[in-house]
């Protein structure tokens, strides 16, 4: 009896163990230091003008990428589905465009559509305001304009516990 | 002594140890090769307890394209080309632990050592100094400064980058990396050997298949 016991413990804590580094949990690391999202208007792929501080009292999730950066690409599609979840609920999604121009973009979006705005930092102006060191970087501005949080590299943009946390920070003010 | 006595307990916790030593131990750091299922070329993969860093070989036809594809001229494209590029991914895997913890480098602390000599990649730093010289336009240096992978970095549990890093050395060198990297409160070091550039080939589409 004792040494089923035994063995009992034994299984669950070798499957509780292997399970804890095989579990992925996606969530978005908060910033250690938050800072004040720096400002700025840029033209979108659509011909609108995009600024940032026009969004403030929401969520902002500003994706630094490009259309040659796989990662950039993989992403997409759930960045997408982010949006139509969030969109109208005070989440706004940027995909701010590093380095390219409308034609590109437009080109690129024929292969993978998507609706919210591309704003187009074609002299790379605005990624250089931020501490941004390779593309796909995301930042998540709360509604009181400060940065709390950032992801570099692709994320399941619309996995449960992302969007729980974007909705959660919309009590921010 | 308490094994004649209760061996039950002994047992219990002989299986506690060992399931610790399974898990925990089988976690030291692994070199792997094998050929990169997406870019159908070789890979050297390292992974420790909350990282893992994969390099895949680029063909200099591929770098040529890319860079001309940027807007830089022929010899620059082959400059880069001629001057050994892997793909690189680096991550913070930690979040698929029981222990997050975030991981910074630098590349300028990595070691090329070829031939009994060493010396270091040639970063994104080293190469804008270039363009800056030769007066590269601006859309051109921000299309390379944002290809190649980051110098330093510091990631988060989940974090990665993707990039090209450029080892200097002439196609078809073999060599050794030494990579250094902070995580869990350490300094890590783990050196890839026999690695391979690629070499300057053309590959016909019959040869792809």
């Amino acid at each position: 009896m004792k040494r089923t016991l035994s063995l009992i413990i034994f299984i669950v804590f070798l499957f509780n163990s292997i399970y804890s580094h095989a579990e992925k949990n996606q969530t978005l690391p908060k910033l250690t230091k938050p800072f004040p999202a720096v400002d700025f208007s840029l033209q979108g792929e659509d011909g609108n003008t995009y600024r940032l501080s026009s969004y403030r009292g929401q969520v902002v999730v500003m994706n630094f990428w490009a259309t040659w950066c796989p990662p950039c690409r993989d992403e997409m599609p759930a960045m997408e589905n982010l949006w139509q979840k969030v969109k109208g609920k005070g989440v706004v999604v940027l995909g701010i465009n590093v380095g390219e121009n409308a034609d590109i973009i437009f080109e690129f979006t024929g292969q993978y559509p998507v609706s919210f705005p591309l704003p187009m930092d074609i002299d790379g102006k605005v990624i250089e305001s931020y501490p941004v060191r390779g593309l796909p970087t995301t930042y998540v501005v709360d509604p009181s304009g400060m940065v709390t949080h950032r992801a570099v590299g692709s994320r399941d943009w619309d996995g449960d516990e992302i969007l729980k946390q974007l909705m959660q920070l919309r009590k921010v003010r | 002594m308490f094994y004649k006595t209760s061996p039950q307990l002994f047992i219990s916790i002989l299986l506690l140890l060992a399931s610790y030593f399974i898990c925990h131990v089988t976690l030291a750091a692994t070199v792997t090769t094998g050929i990169d299922e997406q870019a159908k070329l070789p890979y050297w993969e390292l992974k420790d307890q909350g990282m893992v860093l994969r390099l895949v070989q680029r063909l200099p036809i591929q770098s040529r394209a890319f860079f001309l594809a940027r807007g830089f001229n022929k010899q620059q494209a082959e400059r880069i080309a001629q001057s050994c590029v892997f793909q690189t991914v680096f991550k913070n895997i930690s979040d698929e632990g029981s222990q997050p913890g975030p991981l910074s480098y630098n590349l300028r602390d990595w070691k090329v050592v070829i031939n009994g000599k060493q010396k270091g990649l040639k970063v994104r730093e080293d190469w804008m100094k270039e363009w800056q010289a030769e007066k590269v336009t601006k859309p051109v240096q921000l299309a390379f400064e944002w290809a190649l992978y980051p110098t330093q970095q510091a990631y988060k549990a989940g974090d990665y980058n993707w990039g090209m890093s450029v080892f200097n050395l002439k196609p078809s060198s073999k060599f050794d990396l030494t990579v250094i990297w902070t995580q869990f409160g350490n300094k890590h070091k783990e050196t890839i050997k026999n690695m391979e550039c690629a070499a300057d080939i053309n590959p016909q589409p019959e040869e792809q298949l």
